[in-house]
């Protein structure tokens, strides 16, 4: 461990503390994890997302030790973790299932790492203090786990792995065992301990609206590859491709063949669209625009408002429309057959019926196009939440 | 509850009491009728015992022969256990954790004990030890009681293991103990009810074995069930109703310690 302490010390914050290169792990012919590389910055919170059996919880193992790589390498501070045993690492980690020590009291479960390292007693107890008032569970502290609310549970497995100070917090989906409300309060306390403490966070879930509240940057996986690295709102405004767009939120695809590039054909009508490199004419693109990035406008409506410059209209009809409370959608259904969805604020209005004949409305900057793609990317099934 | 007491009818429901009862009756009351026979006055095992007293137990008790069984039988007994649960605590973990081939077929190998009949098991381990010439040796017995007790042992302790939840040793792991450390300093004490039941398990088994301890048995070595077993062949005298309630009493202690640490345990109850 030591070593590896040492050489951490060196790095400044923001610069890269881990990077995985060319990281593999097989089950005989299954790649659960294939050929990642990722860079993870000094005092970052990044996620993995993605649904299970995507390789993110087999990756964080080998991060933690648990899992060795079948080829590749692990990298903290330029130095090799490979061949360095779990215990070794001087990593935190923070199980779904709290994995506290049933026989130990909330302080001798904090004071475990501590007492395995020997230190001494005023010094180990000045440590495991200063965590119980962290977590704010000074009060619980001579109760067994047992006795404890499960967020309370996972607040001292949060404690036992920050008090021997680690460099890097690994994360298996902490909070999916809690509810909604519980969840969004941890999520919370847990941004601003990060932001507190200014330690690497690698947190895994398959929830992505907790990936996008807590992290700083998120890697999507699918299949054991990384296939989008970005911020929230890089992957959810601009995904890398259709399975990222179709991953995250709600989406809707159109097939288009292009007639140059910026402009193609959808249906018989003319459409602008993104300068797309590697877009030739008569190729046929996908285009992908988010629900609430378009608008549903009734005929009159329409004739009423001129189209901007810049914006694209197809006709189509009403198939349904719902309230969600905050928000509503009209579900759509162009002359073609291709169904859409529209999405807007309560606020906003959208008063719509079914088998109303409508104009969906969209500019063609907010839609983005993939030259490539496969059709089990549009499927949401494959990376459902 | 499918049937409830409502919608069960009242026949229905005295009948079920009656069988219960009539059961019940009928495992107990060997157990019921030997205690009372060895308080009984009579030297014939006459029932109902004519008067009371308490002199067979004094009897057994000023009995150098008895007092060397009833010894014989707490030191195999003990003997047992320990070596049971030590062998039975790398096998289960070996069963429970390992990934090798063979595995399952393993498991059956170590439960055959409990499926072979005893006699034949007895018959084997005797004529080995005659080759060897350890035959009424406390060895023998001890070696011969794990055989049949290493079963129950292994079962209990997979059993536990099971249900502990892996997690919480690789986070002693990540905190920096070793594998090692990991498993004595929170495994161990997570699965020690499972060590416990299974360490008590091998106690009776070895405690009541009797088809066994006959073989290995010599005039100088013989546990309590062996010499009840020899003495009830030459004349019925109620000290053999002692020892059989002595014997049922320290079983039931037994069973009632293991009940408590259960219930006191607050891992995996």
């Amino acid at each position: 461990m030591s070593a590896v302490i040492k050489q951490q010390q060196a790095v400044q914050a923001g610069d890269t503390l881990v990077s995985l290169r060319g990281l593999n792990r097989h089950y005989g012919d299954f790649a659960a994890v294939d050929n990642i590389d990722l860079d993870i910055k000094d005092g970052e919170f990044l996620t993995f997302l993605g649904s299970s059996g995507s390789g993110k919880s087999t990756t964080l193992s080998m991060l933690a030790g648990f899992e060795t790589p079948s080829s590749g390498e692990i990298l903290v501070g330029g130095q090799s973790l490979v061949n360095v045993p779990p215990h070794k690492r001087g990593i935190g980690m923070v199980f779904q299932r709290y994995s506290l020590f049933p026989h130990l009291s909330v302080r001798d479960n904090i004071a475990f790492p501590l007492d395995i390292r020997k230190l001494s007693r005023a010094e180990r107890d000045r440590k495991v203090d200063a965590m119980l008032k962290l977590v704010q569970l000074e009060a619980f502290a001579h109760r067994r786990p047992a006795q404890l609310s499960g967020g309370q549970q996972q607040r001292v497995a949060i404690a036992r792995a920050l008090v021997y100070e680690p460099r890097i917090l690994l994360m298996d989906e902490p909070l999916g065992a809690l509810d909604k409300k519980l969840r969004e309060d941890l999520q919370d306390e847990l941004r601003q301990l990060h932001r507190r403490l200014g330690i690497t966070i690698v947190y895994v879930t398959h929830d992505q609206e907790e990936a996008m509240r807590l992290s700083q940057r998120i890697a999507i996986f699918s299949h054991g590859k990384i296939v989008g690295l970005g911020s929230g709102y890089e992957l959810y405004q601009n995904p890398p491709n259709a399975f990222v767009a179709s991953f995250l939120g709600n989406s809707n695809f159109l097939k288009l063949t292009t007639t140059s590039n910026g402009s193609a054909t959808f249906e018989g009508a003319s459409l602008g669209m993104r300068l797309t490199p590697g877009a030739n004419v008569g190729q046929q693109v996908l285009l992908m625009v988010r629900p609430e990035k378009a608008q549903a406008l009734s005929v009159a409506q329409a004739a009423e408002q001129p189209l901007l410059p810049g914006w694209n209209q197809i006709p189509a009809t009403v198939t349904e429309t719902l309230f969600l409370g905050e928000s509503q959608t009209c579900s759509v259904v162009t002359r073609g057959g291709t169904a859409m969805t529209v999405k807007a604020l309560s606020a906003a209005g959208m008063p719509l019926q079914a088998g109303e004949q409508v104009q969906l409305r969209w500019a063609a900057a907010d839609a983005c196009v993939y030259t490539h793609w496969e059709e089990g990317d549009l499927n949401k099934a494959a990376g459902a939440h | 509850m499918l049937l409830t007491p409502n919608a069960m009818s009242r026949r229905l429901r005295v009948g079920l009491y009656l069988t219960t009862a009539a059961i019940g009756l009928f495992l107990l009351l060997p157990i019921v009728f030997i205690v009372l026979l060895s308080f009984g006055s009579s030297q014939w095992l006459v029932f109902p015992p004519p008067g009371w007293t308490t002199k067979w137990y004094l009897q057994f008790f000023a009995n150098p022969e008895w007092m060397a069984a009833a010894w014989s039988s707490l030191k195999v007994a003990a003997l047992t256990t320990v070596f049971a649960v030590l062998l039975g605590l790398p096998t289960a973990f070996a069963l429970v954790r390992g990934k090798f081939p063979g595995r399952e077929l393993l498991y059956a190998l170590f439960t055959l004990p409990m499926i072979v009949p005893l006699v034949i098991i007895a018959v084997a381990v005797y004529a080995l030890f005659l080759k060897l010439g350890y035959t009424g040796t406390l060895f023998s017995f001890v070696v011969s009681h794990v055989i049949v007790a290493l079963p129950f042992t292994i079962i209990s302790i997979i059993n536990s293991l099971k249900l502990f939840d892996q997690s919480i040793e690789d986070a002693a792991v990540i905190c920096g103990a070793s594998r090692l450390q990991a498993i004595f300093k929170v495994t161990f004490p997570a699965i020690r009810p499972g060590m416990v039941a299974g360490g008590l398990f091998a106690f009776l088994v070895s405690w009541d074995e009797v088809v066994l301890s006959v073989m290995m048995a010599s005039p100088t070595l013989q546990t309590l069930p062996v010499k009840m077993w020899t003495t009830l062949r030459q004349d019925l005298t109620p000290v053999i109703a002692v020892a059989s309630t002595l014997l049922i009493a320290l079983s039931v202690l037994v069973m009632v310690v293991a009940e408590i640490i259960r219930r006191r345990n607050p891992v995996n109850a």
